[in-house]
């Protein structure tokens, strides 16, 4: 009877939830994403700074084309700094964490990296992005006891990457 | 002081189900502090309002562990311990739909 009564006052007035959370553990992590998108800053500052550097009349398409690398720069730093939240928070355990324990500072550092590409146009910065972000991932795939390879990107801005060489 | 949660998951099944009540508060820490076996509410960044088992204290530094009774719960094995002062409540009063 009480709990019917707990019910309707729910109902009414939406009780506050104490979430009893659970993963589901799909399983399903991989850095490379991240990676990517940390590249993809890398290109989007490299196409500013083509474009800047055509000079001359700054028209429509010019503010057209430029807005647009930002917006990009903006979606693929967030996303990177998101996909290492997760892998960091849902995937990498105790075990790991004691095994690497420059993993916290890492994390840190690709958050604060990741803000620094969004807030500015800085090569240099975003270049430590991919780096730290591929040291990150050099950790992931210890975890899993996958051995690594480095590599460049078959695309531009073709920096080297770090793989699992399955 | 009292505070009615609604408890959203399946973590601390099978006592503490998907849709049950809990009342919590803090009173009862003011007669003994937190102590392993307690079920509490507490804030977590990132999580929000979460519901778990003390699963013990830390012997410097009051941090608690706290966990789910269920492998896969996102509780201390994930966000390492929890600050006392992160506690909402100790739950006091459990409401179930079904009969004990």
């Amino acid at each position: 009877m009480i709990y019917k009564l707990l019910e309707v006052i729910d109902q009414k007035f939406g009780l506050e939830r104490a979430r009893a959370h659970c993963d589901i553990p799909c399983g399903i992590y991989d850095p490379i994403t991240a990676q990517i998108a940390a590249l993809t800053v890398v290109r989007m500052i490299d196409l500013m700074a083509d474009l800047e550097s055509k000079g001359g009349e700054k028209t429509m398409a010019y503010f057209n084309s430029l807005s647009r690398y930002i917006s990009v720069k903006e979606e693929h730093a967030e996303k990177a700094k998101a996909e290492i939240r997760v892998i960091w928070g849902d995937f990498l355990k105790a075990q790991h964490l004691e095994k690497h324990p420059e993993t916290h500072a890492l994390v840190h550092q690709i958050m604060q990296l990741g803000s620094k590409v969004r807030q500015t146009t800085d090569r240099e910065a975003a270049l430590q992005f991919v780096e730290a972000i591929n040291k990150f991932a050099e950790i992931f795939w210890d975890a899993k006891g996958i051995a690594v390879k480095r590599a460049k990107a078959p695309y531009a801005p073709n920096l080297e990457l770090v793989y699992p060489n399955l | 002081m009292f505070r009615i949660l609604k408890i959203s998951g399946d973590s601390l099944t099978p006592e503490y189900r998907n849709g049950d009540f809990v009342l919590v508060s803090k009173i009862p820490f003011l007669l003994r502090p937190v102590r392993a076996g307690d079920i509490v509410a507490f804030r977590q960044p990132g999580y929000g309002l979460l519901i778990k088992m003390v699963e013990r204290l830390a012997p410097q530094g009051g941090g608690v562990f706290v966990v789910g009774t269920q492998p896969d719960s996102v509780d201390s094995r994930v966000f390492g311990e929890i600050s006392p002062r992160q506690i909402v409540g100790k739950v006091i009063w459990h409401i179930k739909d079904r009969i004990a």
